[in-house]
C-alpha cells in the first residue's frame, strides 16, 4: 500500500512546482538526484556535477524494395542517461583516455514504462547512479595516478560552468499514421520496378516522436518534446566493367503529420533511377588539377564538411604515457582571427532560425545560441561544447552528438553561408570556361551533387578514407560534369577529391547568386556514414553555389566486383517486354 | 515414453487435417518463387560458371515474435516484430571434395542470412536470391580453389569420407504457424505477478517476461526437396538478483516453455515460481561461499539434462570428429563403453511432449531439408552413432536430420531433444539415501545436491583444455549426519569428461526436462534435455569468479521513509 500513497503525494507536489503538465517521471528524477547529491565514500570525491536524462521514444520505420515490405518496426521506449563528475570543475574524471572505468553492473531491468510507481523508476536511477559514482571515483583516481609520470603542457579545466537553462514544455503524444506509412513506402518502392537495369533499390522510413527530459544538480530542466522525419531512397547499378554506382535521396522534416507527398518521394525515386543509370553508362573520369564548380546542393554539401565538421576545436584528452593520441586537430584550430575564406563570405550558425537544424538546448542541456562564425572571409569564433578547448571556458550550447571521455561533439544546428558579392550560374560558368582558355586546360569540372551522407559500404568508405592520405578526407562527388571549351557538358564517374581541406575555402573565386537549403543528420561518422555514428543531430546549411580554384581530382581505381554470372531476374521480362 | 509418442502423433494428425483444408495460395508464393529462382540460377550457373556447382539450396526463415516484461509492478518493456532471412548453399566441386571440406582452422562461412520482403511478394525475394547466390557463388568458388592446393601441401586427413552425403529428397508443406498472444492478458498478469518480487527488499533486481513467436522455415534443393514448416514457442522468464555483501553477484532464474502461449501456466504456478526465486536469492545473500571440494553429489534431473548436454552432447556433434583440430573425445569409440551399463542417450527431434512439458528441441525438418530422425546414440552404456547433418565421416554415411543453424551461420550438426533414460534408478529418497551412505563411505564432511544449473561451457578443440565448467545456481551442502541441507553461492563444477561419466552410481526414477537455448558455432538453437536426477560419486567444485564491489551506498528508495 505505501507505494500508492508515495504517487499521491508526489502527484500533489509536482502540481505546484510545475505550471506545465505533470510528470511523474521528471519528479522521479528530481527527487532522486537531491538525494544522489549526498553521495559520498570516505575521502574521496563528492560528486560536483550531475545530469539525469530520460528520453521516452516512439520509433516506427519500414523498409520496402520493389513493393515489398523487408522490414516493418514499432518500438516504444524509455532511455535513460546518468552523468556524473567527482572533483571540481577544474579536475575531474573526464577528458581522460581512461575516463570509462565502470562502476559495479547492477543487472540493471529496462526502466519503467509506465508511471504509475516512482519508486521503481527511482530504483533504477539510484543503481545507475550509483554505478555512475563508483566508476567516476575509479577514473579520477586513475587520472591522477598517471599525472605522477606526465607533464601537461595545456592546463585546462574539465567543465565550463553554464547558465541554468529551465524550458519545461507540454508534449502532445503523436497520431502516426504507420499502416499509411507502411503502404507508401510499398508503393513508391514499385517505381524502380520500371528499371530492370538496376541492381538493387530501396525507400525506408523513419519516424520519432521523443519526449526529452534532462536535469541537472546546475538547476538546468528540460523538457522538449523533438520529432524527426525521415525518408531515404536508394538505387544502386552495376556498370559494364562492373563499378557499381549508388545515389540517395533524402528528405528530412520536423513534422510528422505533413511528412512527404507519395508523389515528391515517387519523383524523387524516379530521378535518382535515371540519373543512376546515365552514371553508369558514363565514361570513367581522369585525373584532374583546375577550378571546380560546385553547383547547387553540391556547395551545401561540400560545406557541411569543410566548414561543419571544422569549426570546432578538439582537445587532446590525457592518456597514460606512451598510449597513442587520441585527437585529430580540425582544419581550423588556430586560425581564429585568420582570413579562411574570401572577404565577401560570412558565416553564422543560427539555431533560432525555423529550420532544419533549430535547437533549443544542446545534449548538455545548454541553450544554443547564435554564433557568427565568419565575418568578412575571417574565422571569427567556434562552436563549443562544455568541454574546455584552449582559448575558451564557456559553451555555446553545440554540444550536440556524444563524443569520447566524457565529451559532446560540437555539431553546426543551421549554418548560413552567405555571399556579399554573387554571379548568376550562368556568369560562374562562363568564369569557368574563361579559366580554361587561360590555362588551356582540355576542361573544366562541375559537381551538381556529393555522396554525403554517404550510403557506401563499410569496404568502400575505407578505401575513400586510404585514398585521401593525410588530413581529413571529404566524400567522393557523385555527379561529375566536364564542361568543355564549346560549352558542352559530359558526365564522368570514378573520381574523388585529393587532399581536400577547410584551406580550399580560400581559394573560393566565386559565389552564385543562389540560396541552396540543404538537411541532413550529422552523426559524426566520416561522410555521415547512414547507419554509422553515435547519436545524431539534425543540421541545415544554407549556401550559395562556389566555384573553388586550384582543386586535385583522382581517378578511383579500386578493384571492381564483377557481373554476376546469372543474369537479374528482371532482365528477363525486359527482353520480353522490348519484343 | 509410449503416452508422450502418443500425444505426439495425435498432434501431427490435427496439423495435417488443418493445413489440408486452410492451405492457402499465399504462402506459396515464398516456396515457389524460391524454386524457380533455384532452377533459374542453377541452370545458368552449371552453363556458365567454372567451377560449376553441383548442389543448391536457398532457405528462407521466417520468425515473429512478441514480447513483454515487468517489474515490480511497473511494465518495463514490450514489442516485437516480424522478419525473414535467406539463407544461400552453393557447393562446388563434388561430393568428394567441395568448398565446405573442413580444412584446419579454417571456419567456412558463405551465407549471411541476408533480410528478405516479409510480403509474400515475388519481385523483391527474387532480387535478393539472385544477389545473393551470385555472391555465395564467388565465395565458394574460390574457397575451392584454395582447398585444392591446401590438400596438395598438406598430409592427408584421418577421415577420408566424403563433404557432402546423397539423400532422399522430400516434399511437404503446412499451414504456417499464426503468432497467437493475448497482449492484454499476459501484460496484466506479468505486471500483477512481477509485485511479488517486492517482497523480497533485498533485491536489486527482478522481472518476468513473457514471449511468444514463431519459426517458419522455407527450403528448396537442386535436388528437389521441397518443404515448409513451422512451430511456435512461447515462454515465461522469470528473474532476480542481489549483490551480496562481500561483493558477489547472486541470481535465479526460472522459466517455462509452450509451444503456444495460452498452454503457458497459470498464474498459481507462476507466483509459485516467483517465490522460488525470490527466496533463493535472499537465501543466496545469507549463504556461505563455497570452498573448493571434491566429493559425491546429485545432479536433479534438470542440472543433469545440462551435464549432459554440455560434455556429452557436444562432443558427439558429427562434424566435430572429421576435424582435426577438435578434441574428438568419442570418435574411435563406436561400440565401445563410454556411459555405465545402465544408461542410454536418444536425441530425438520428432518428440513433441514429454508427460505435459512441450519441449524445445522438437522439429520436423533440419536446415538442410532433411526429416529429423531419432538417434540411439548411446544403448546400454556403448556408444552406436554420432548427430550428423549432411556432412559425413568414418562410418557414417548419411545425415540424421540434426543438421540445424540459425539463419546467417552454416549448418553443422547439432542437438535436438537429448533424452537419458536408466535401467538403474531408484526413487528419489532412495537416491539421497545413497548419497549419504556415499559420504560416509567416502568418509567426507558433507556431499552437495546440485537442485538447478544455468548452462555451461566446454571446449572441444584440441588446442585447449578438453575440460568442462559448469555453473550452477542452486547447490546444497548435504550433512551425512542428518543436519539439514545448507545452501552455498558461488560454486562452479570443474572436469573432463571421460572420468566424470565412469562415476555415476545411479539415477531417480523420475525424468526432469530443461528447455534452452543452445550456443555454438551455428548460433543459438532450441534443444531440450531430459533425464532423470543423478548419483555421482565425486565431482569437483572451485570457487566462482566474483565482483568485489560494495554494496549500493544509499539505501533502495523502495524502502519506507525514503522521500
Amino acid at each position: 500500500m505505501r507505494p500508492v500513497n508515495f504517487v499521491l503525494l508526489f502527484a500533489a507536489f509536482c502540481g505546484v512546482a510545475h505550471a506545465a503538465q505533470q510528470d511523474a517521471v521528471m519528479d522521479a528524477m528530481q527527487a532522486e538526484m537531491t538525494r544522489s547529491l549526498t553521495l559520498t565514500l570516505g575521502q574521496l570525491d563528492k560528486p560536483y556535477f550531475l545530469s539525469y536524462q530520460v528520453d521516452d521514444q516512439n520509433t516506427w520505420s519500414a523498409s520496402a524494395t520493389l513493393g515489398g515490405l523487408v522490414a516493418s518496426n514499432t518500438s516504444s521506449f524509455r532511455a535513460p542517461r546518468v552523468r556524473i563528475r567527482v572533483g571540481d570543475y577544474k579536475f575531474d574524471n573526464s577528458n581522460w583516455t581512461g575516463a570509462n572505468a565502470s562502476g559495479p553492473r547492477y543487472d540493471l531491468r529496462s526502466f519503467p514504462l509506465e508511471d504509475t510507481n516512482p519508486l521503481v523508476m527511482r530504483q533504477y536511477l539510484w543503481l545507475a547512479t550509483d554505478s555512475s559514482f563508483k566508476g567516476a571515483l575509479q577514473s579520477i583516481a586513475r587520472k591522477r595516478a598517471a599525472l605522477r609520470n606526465v607533464t601537461v603542457t595545456d592546463q585546462l579545466a574539465d567543465l565550463t560552468p553554464a547558465q541554468p537553462f529551465v524550458a519545461v514544455h507540454d508534449y502532445t503524444p503523436i497520431n502516426f499514421d504507420e499502416k499509411a506509412w507502411a503502404e507508401r513506402v510499398r508503393t513508391v518502392s514499385k517505381v524502380f520496378a520500371a528499371y530492370p537495369a538496376l541492381r538493387s533499390s530501396s525507400v525506408d522510413y523513419t519516424a520519432i516522436d521523443n519526449l526529452h527530459r534532462f536535469i541537472t544538480n546546475e538547476g538546468t530542466q528540460l523538457r522538449q518534446q523533438d520529432t524527426v522525419g525521415m525518408v531515404e531512397i536508394r538505387a544502386t547499378v552495376q556498370a559494364a566493367d562492373g563499378m557499381i554506382l549508388r545515389d540517395l535521396a533524402t528528405f528530412y522534416t520536423h513534422d510528422l503529420n505533413k511528412m512527404f507527398s507519395e508523389d515528391e518521394m515517387s519523383k524523387a525515386a524516379r530521378a535518382i533511377s535515371d540519373q543512376v543509370s546515365k552514371l553508369a553508362a558514363a565514361p570513367m573520369g581522369d585525373e584532374y588539377a583546375g577550378p571546380v564548380l560546385f553547383e547547387g546542393v553540391a556547395s551545401a554539401q561540400l560545406l557541411a564538411e569543410l566548414l561543419g565538421r571544422n569549426v570546432h576545436i578538439s582537445r587532446k584528452p590525457l592518456s597514460p604515457p606512451g598510449a597513442a593520441s587520441q585527437s585529430t586537430p580540425t582544419d581550423l584550430e588556430g586560425r581564429r582571427g585568420v582570413r579562411i575564406m574570401p572577404e565577401f563570405f560570412d558565416v553564422v550558425d543560427d539555431p533560432t532560425l525555423p529550420m532544419f537544424g533549430h535547437e533549443e538546448a544542446d545534449e548538455e542541456g545548454v541553450q544554443d545560441r547564435p554564433v557568427t562564425l565568419v565575418e568578412k572571409g575571417v574565422l571569427k569564433d567556434f562552436l563549443r561544447s562544455r568541454q574546455p578547448v584552449r582559448g575558451y571556458n564557456d559553451s555555446n550550447g553545440r554540444g550536440r552528438i556524444p563524443a569520447n571521455f566524457g565529451a559532446e561533439l560540437p555539431i553546426p544546428t543551421n549554418l548560413i553561408v552567405k555571399a556579399r558579392e554573387t554571379s548568376t550560374i550562368a556568369e560562374l560558368k562562363q568564369k569557368l570556361l574563361d579559366l580554361v582558355q587561360q590555362r588551356d586546360l582540355p576542361y573544366a569540372i562541375i559537381v551538381r551533387k556529393m555522396d554525403f551522407p554517404s550510403s557506401a559500404s563499410r569496404d568502400e568508405a575505407r578505401k575513400i578514407l586510404a585514398a585521401a592520405g593525410s588530413g581529413r578526407a571529404v566524400a567522393a562527388p557523385l555527379y561529375v560534369y566536364r564542361l568543355y571549351p564549346d560549352g558542352h557538358e559530359e558526365l564522368v564517374r570514378g573520381q574523388r577529391f585529393r587532399s581536400m581541406s577547410a584551406r580550399a575555402l580560400k581559394d573560393i573565386l566565386a559565389a552564385g547568386n543562389d540560396s541552396v537549403t540543404f538537411n541532413y543528420l550529422d552523426n559524426g561518422a566520416p561522410f555521415a556514414l547512414l547507419g554509422f555514428g553515435n547519436g545524431a543531430a539534425e543540421v541545415s546549411v544554407v549556401a550559395p553555389s562556389l566555384l573553388i580554384d586550384d582543386l586535385e581530382m583522382s581517378k578511383v581505381d579500386d578493384e571492381q566486383p564483377k557481373l554476376p554470372l546469372v543474369p537479374s531476374p528482371f532482365a528477363l521480362s525486359q527482353t520480353a517486354a522490348a519484343k | 515414453m509410449l503416452l508422450s509418442r502418443l500425444v505426439n502423433t495425435l498432434h501431427v494428425a490435427l496439423v495435417l487435417a488443418v493445413s489440408a483444408t486452410a492451405f492457402g495460395a499465399d504462402n506459396s508464393v515464398v516456396l515457389n518463387t524460391m524454386a524457380d529462382e533455384l532452377q533459374r540460377n542453377y541452370q545458368t550457373l552449371k552453363q556458365k560458371a567454372d567451377p560449376a556447382p553441383y548442389f543448391l539450396s536457398y532457405e528462407v526463415t521466417e520468425q515473429e515474435s512478441y514480447s513483454i516484461g515487468a517489474s515490480l509492478g511497473v511494465l518495463n518493456s514490450k514489442g516485437g516484430g516480424k522478419n525473414r532471412y535467406l539463407d544461400v548453399t552453393v557447393r562446388v566441386g563434388d561430393p568428394k571434395m567441395d568448398n565446405f571440406r573442413r580444412v584446419r582452422g579454417d571456419r567456412v562461412q558463405f551465407t549471411s542470412g541476408a533480410q528478405v520482403a516479409i510480403d509474400d511478394s515475388a519481385d523483391p525475394l527474387r532480387e535478393r536470391i539472385w544477389l545473393e547466390t551470385d555472391r555465395v557463388y564467388r565465395a565458394a568458388a574460390e574457397r575451392l580453389i584454395r582447398i585444392r592446393t591446401n590438400q596438395q601441401v598438406k598430409a592427408a586427413d584421418r577421415d577420408q569420407s566424403a563433404d557432402f552425403s546423397s539423400e532422399e529428397s522430400y516434399i511437404h508443406t503446412e499451414t504456417p504457424e499464426a503468432l497467437t498472444f493475448d497482449q492484454d492478458r499476459w501484460t496484466k498478469t506479468a505486471r500483477e505477478l512481477s509485485k511479488e518480487f517486492l517482497k523480497y527488499p533485498n533485491l536489486l533486481g527482478s522481472d518476468v517476461q513473457v514471449s511468444a513467436s514463431t519459426d517458419n522455415r522455407y527450403f528448396v534443393n537442386t535436388e528437389g526437396t521441397k518443404v515448409q514448416h513451422g512451430r511456435g514457442f512461447a515462454r515465461i522468464m522469470i528473474s532476480a538478483s542481489a549483490k551480496a555483501a562481500d561483493g558477489m553477484d547472486v541470481s535465479d532464474f526460472d522459466s517455462f516453455e509452450a509451444v503456444e502461449s495460452k498452454d503457458l501456466p497459470v498464474e498459481d504456478a507462476i507466483r509459485a515460481s516467483i517465490k522460488k526465486v525470490g527466496e533463493h536469492v535472499e537465501a543466496l545473500l545469507k549463504a556461505h561461499t563455497a570452498e573448493p571440494f571434491v566429493g559425491p553429489a546429485i545432479f536433479s534431473g534438470r542440472a543433469s539434462g545440462v551435464f549432459f548436454h554440455e560434455i556429452f552432447g557436444h562432443r558427439i556433434e558429427g562434424h566435430r570428429q572429421k576435424d582435426e583440430a577438435e578434441g574428438q573425445t568419442f570418435t574411435g569409440s563406436v561400440g565401445t563403453k563410454i556411459l555405465p551399463d545402465f544408461l542410454s542417450v536418444t536425441f530425438d527431434p520428432s518428440l513433441r511432449k514429454i508427460g505435459n512439458v512441450d519441449l524445445n528441441g522438437w522439429y520436423e525438418y533440419d536446415d538442410e531439408g532433411v526429416a529429423g530422425k531419432p538417434v540411439k546414440a548411446v544403448e546400454n552404456g556403448v556408444l552406436k552413432s554420432f548427430l550428423m547433418s549432411r556432412s559425413p565421416i568414418e562410418g557414417f554415411d548419411h545425415s540424421n536430420g540434426h543438421g540445424r543453424r540459425q539463419p546467417g551461420l552454416e549448418v553443422v550438426s547439432r542437438q535436438s531433444n537429448l533424452i537419458v533414460t536408466s535401467t538403474n534408478s531408484v526413487p528419489e529418497d532412495k537416491l539421497r539415501q545413497m548419497l549419504v551412505a556415499e559420504i560416509k563411505r567416502q568418509n567426507k564432511p558433507y556431499g552437495l545436491y546440485f537442485e538447478d544449473i544455468t548452462g555451461g561451457f566446454t571446449t572441444t578443440q584440441r588446442s585447449g583444455l578438453q575440460a568442462f565448467k559448469v555453473i550452477p545456481v542452486i547447490v546444497y551442502k548435504v550433512y551425512a549426519d542428518g543436519r539439514p541441507d545448507e545452501l552455498i553461492r558461488g560454486a562452479d563444477i570443474v572436469g573432463t569428461p571421460l572420468a566424470s561419466f565412469a562415476k555415476i552410481l545411479a539415477t531417480s526414477d523420475k525424468q526432469d526436462v530443461f528447455n534452452g537455448y543452445c550456443g555454438a558455432e551455428s548460433g543459438s538453437v532450441p534443444v531440450s534435455a531430459v533425464s532423470p536426477a543423478i548419483l555421482i560419486s565425486e565431482i569437483e567444485i572451485e570457487k566462482k569468479d566474483a565482483a568485489q564491489d560494495l554494496l549500493p551506498l544509499l539505501p533502495s528508495p523502495l524502502q519506507a521513509g525514503i522521500r
